[in-house]
């Protein structure tokens, strides 16, 4: 039905395309001057006719099956669900669903088999009722636009205004998601505080949220004090920040400034296969390589190394992020003008005291900007951490010890058996709510920062 | 040392302080410049002109090796500044730049304050002790650039935000400041306004006195004003060199005479 309905639409929209435009064109042959081309009043009619009946089809796709459902239910003899909890209701309703789709399973009581029948007729009934609403609302714009073609009329005007609400609805809708998102953030977060105090998630040293299967094991509770938790992710971050910063900026320094075009042809593509390499991969190689080998640097030298180490982790996650680092200090130096890098040679400057106080500094905003999107990626990163970091929240800022981190509490506590009014599992809003809100300062910061020097510099 | 007692027009051999011995460049396989021989004085101002795309800048950038920031570039023939050629290759592009300054069309100040712009020179040779000496510097260059009075309460404001008049008697400071030789200009006041551009050319002027000066200019105006000598290019060659009146009041060759009076260009 629903394929009817496009397909109805479609043509008609075509037809209304060239009914219009033979329309205007023949007008013009009359002798008139038109306002607009003979297209756009072809568009118009396009517009007219296809976004009502497609706004038609979702609303009607969308509202039909709670409507026909509760029709069903209400359309049962009377006193059937008399003493049936809403339980038990849903279930008799699934199993209507079921047999309506032909999967019937033993000998259900007849007046299911009747509702079945009833739903069936119901939905064949809404198919037919929604291709004629929208063949009534295909109608009713081909015949207004029609009507409307003329020699003043502003067809390209009406088509730019339509084409900009689509624009406009489109971007709302992205901005309608991230509230949302939010917003449901922030209200798991408040039902977490209303079983937590704010106080002691915030400023809690220790992070305990497992629930005890039986009512009277210890630790029944728990403890949700996130401090160990963010604590771990800095130090990861700080180690991969640490490692990548230096190298991603002399590789592209090296890259942009020093290495023969040959080099930089081959060095480059590498550097981009590296940023596409799924950080699921980065995992185990963190976990199969780069973990066993600091143990045995760390036995060798006789120190103890946990076997989940932070450095680990940290330093992998700094592999995944030296090309993107590395790209984004490339471009910053790519986009300093020819002039200044002339300038300062020819003061008899060498090509390093150029890079070091002229090139360099003119693209200190952008590289900012790229360490600060670094940061935020590594404290949003979760794979590598999943796999390779430890589960169990420690005060240490120690990266031979093994930590955890906001990513891993909050993917731990959602796997498995949850049930949505536990702490436990509100805890991961509440957690999830401030990783954005550290990331969304971190990336505030960012933009001030490049729009601070920009000011200087520009 | 120099003729102290040289009068004028009689040229000694002291008084040449570049002297060009076929100079071909080549870009890729385009050449672009075909044999030029000319000699440079000291204390002069030489002007070049030609039509665009002759190849003035491209001898100018011979001068000071900066043709070796261009990988396709490829420069031979010799230029003897002081008698020693600068294509040797005992000699340090880097060094020969501090001798020799350059001036670009377009104002190209760093994105630093004023004084670190001047002062860029001086630190990167180590020309200065102390910063009472680097002070020094400073204010000696941008005095002999004429915009010490404008910008002597703002050292510290970025170049960057000057008027572009200024920003270009910047640039000829921070050229000075490392005390050059020669100072190579490639169009210098093409970005300016009358006024801006009067006051560069003053500043030539007085230049002048302390080092040769070489100007690429499309203004004939600006060549006879500033300039002793002038060097007229066309399609890479150097086709005529002489002093200013003679080459603006009687030209030997017809193809200056044709640019001159503006029917080639
Ligand atoms: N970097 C370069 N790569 C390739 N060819 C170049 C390059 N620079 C200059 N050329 C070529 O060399 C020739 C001379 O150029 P040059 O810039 O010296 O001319 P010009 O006399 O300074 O012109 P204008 O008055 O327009 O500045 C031109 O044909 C130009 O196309
Ligand atoms: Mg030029």
């Amino acid at each position: 039905m629903t394929g009817i309905a496009f397909a109805l639409l479609l043509t008609a929209a075509l037809t209304g395309y060239m009914m219009n435009r033979r329309a205007a064109l023949a007008l013009r042959d009359g002798g008139q001057r038109l306002h607009s081309v003979g297209m756009f009043h072809g568009l118009y009619a396009v517009l007219a006719v296809v976004v009502p009946s497609v706004v038609v089809i979702l609303l009607w796709l969308m509202l039909q099956a709670p409507v026909i459902n509760a029709m069903v239910m209400s359309g049962l003899p009377a006193g059937t669900l008399d003493g049936l909890d809403s339980g038990a209701r849903q279930l008799a309703q699934a199993e209507i669903q079921s047999i309506a789709g032909g999967r019937i399973f033993g000998s259900p009581e007849s007046w299911k088999l009747d509702a079945a029948e009833r739903l069936n007729s119901l939905r064949g009934l809404s198919g037919w009722l929604m291709v004629a609403v929208v063949a009534l609302v295909v109608a009713a714009g081909l015949w207004l636009t029609r009507r409307s073609v003329a020699p003043q009329f502003r067809a390209r005007q009406a088509v730019e205004r339509i084409v900009l609400g689509l624009m406009i609805f489109c971007s709302v809708i992205a901005v309608f998601v991230t509230v949302g998102i939010v917003l449901s953030l922030v209200f798991e977060s408040i039902r977490f505080f209303q079983m937590v105090p704010i106080t002691e998630f915030l400023f809690g040293t220790r992070w305990e949220p497992q629930i005890p299967i039986r009512a009277d094991q210890i630790a029944a509770d728990g403890a949700f004090g996130w401090l160990p938790v963010l604590l771990g992710t800095l130090v990861i971050t700080f180690v991969a920040i640490v490692i990548s910063v230096p190298v991603g900026l002399m590789s592209a320094i090296y890259l942009n400034e020093f290495a023969s075009p040959r080099f930089r042809a081959v060095a480059k593509p590498m550097l981009e296969i590296l940023a596409g390499i799924p950080t699921v991969v980065y995992g185990f190689f963190a976990i199969l390589t780069v973990a066993p080998a600091i143990r045995a640097w760390g036995a060798a030298l006789g120190i103890p190394v946990a076997p989940n180490t932070a450095l680990a982790a940290g330093g992998v996650m700094a592999i995944m992020l030296i090309p993107f680092i590395s790209s984004f200090a490339d471009d910053a130096l790519s986009a300093v003008p020819r002039s200044l890098r002339d300038g300062s040679m020819a003061l008899g400057a060498t090509r390093s005291e150029t890079m070091l106080k002229v090139l360099f500094p003119a693209a200190v905003p952008g590289i900012v900007g790229g360490v600060l999107l670094a940061i935020s990626r590594a404290i949003g990163e979760t794979m590598i951490v999943v796999m390779a970091a430890g589960l169990i929240a420690k005060m240490t800022i120690n990266p031979l010890d093994s930590v955890t981190t906001v990513t891993v509490q909050i993917v731990t506590l959602l796997i498995g058996d949850t049930e949505f009014d536990s702490p436990k599992t509100l805890a991961a809003f509440a957690l999830g709510l401030m990783l954005f809100i550290l990331t969304l300062l971190i990336n505030i910061v960012a933009l001030r920062v490049v729009r601070k020097y920009r000011e200087l510099y520009d | 040392m120099y003729d102290t007692t040289r009068r004028e027009g009689a040229v000694t051999q002291d008084d040449i302080k570049i002297q060009a011995r076929k100079v071909q460049v080549f870009y890729g396989d385009k050449q672009a410049l075909k044999d030029v021989d000319v000699d440079i004085l000291d204390k002069t101002v030489t002007a070049f002109i030609g039509p665009s795309g002759c190849g003035k800048s491209t001898f100018l950038r011979c001068i000071n090796r900066m043709n070796d920031t261009i990988p396709i570039a490829r420069v031979e023939g010799e230029i003897l500044l002081d008698n020693e050629n600068v294509y040797d290759r005992r000699v340090d592009p880097v060094q020969l730049r501090a001798k020799v300054g350059m001036v670009f069309q377009k104002p190209n100040p760093f994105p630093k304050s004023i004084y670190d712009n001047v002062a860029y020179g001086p630190r990167i040779h180590g020309l200065a002790r102390n910063r009472a000496e680097l002070d020094g510097i400073v204010e000696g260059a941008l005095r002999g650039a004429a915009l010490w009075n404008e910008v002597k309460d703002r050292l510290t404001e970025p170049g960057t935000g000057l008027s572009g008049g200024q920003q270009q008697r910047l640039c000829i400071a921070r050229a000075v400041a490392t005390s050059p030789e020669v100072l190579l200009m490639d169009e210098p006041c093409s970005a300016l306004d009358p006024i801006a551009t009067a006051q560069v050319e003053d500043l030539i002027e007085e230049l002048r006195t302390q080092f040769s000066v070489v100007i690429v200019t499309h203004s004939m105006q600006q060549a006879a004003r500033v300039s002793q000598k002038t060097a007229f290019f066309h399609l890479g060659n150097l086709v005529e060199y002489g002093d200013t009146d003679d080459i603006f009041t009687k030209p030997k060759d017809s193809r200056t005479e044709a640019y001159i009076s503006g029917r080639i260009g």
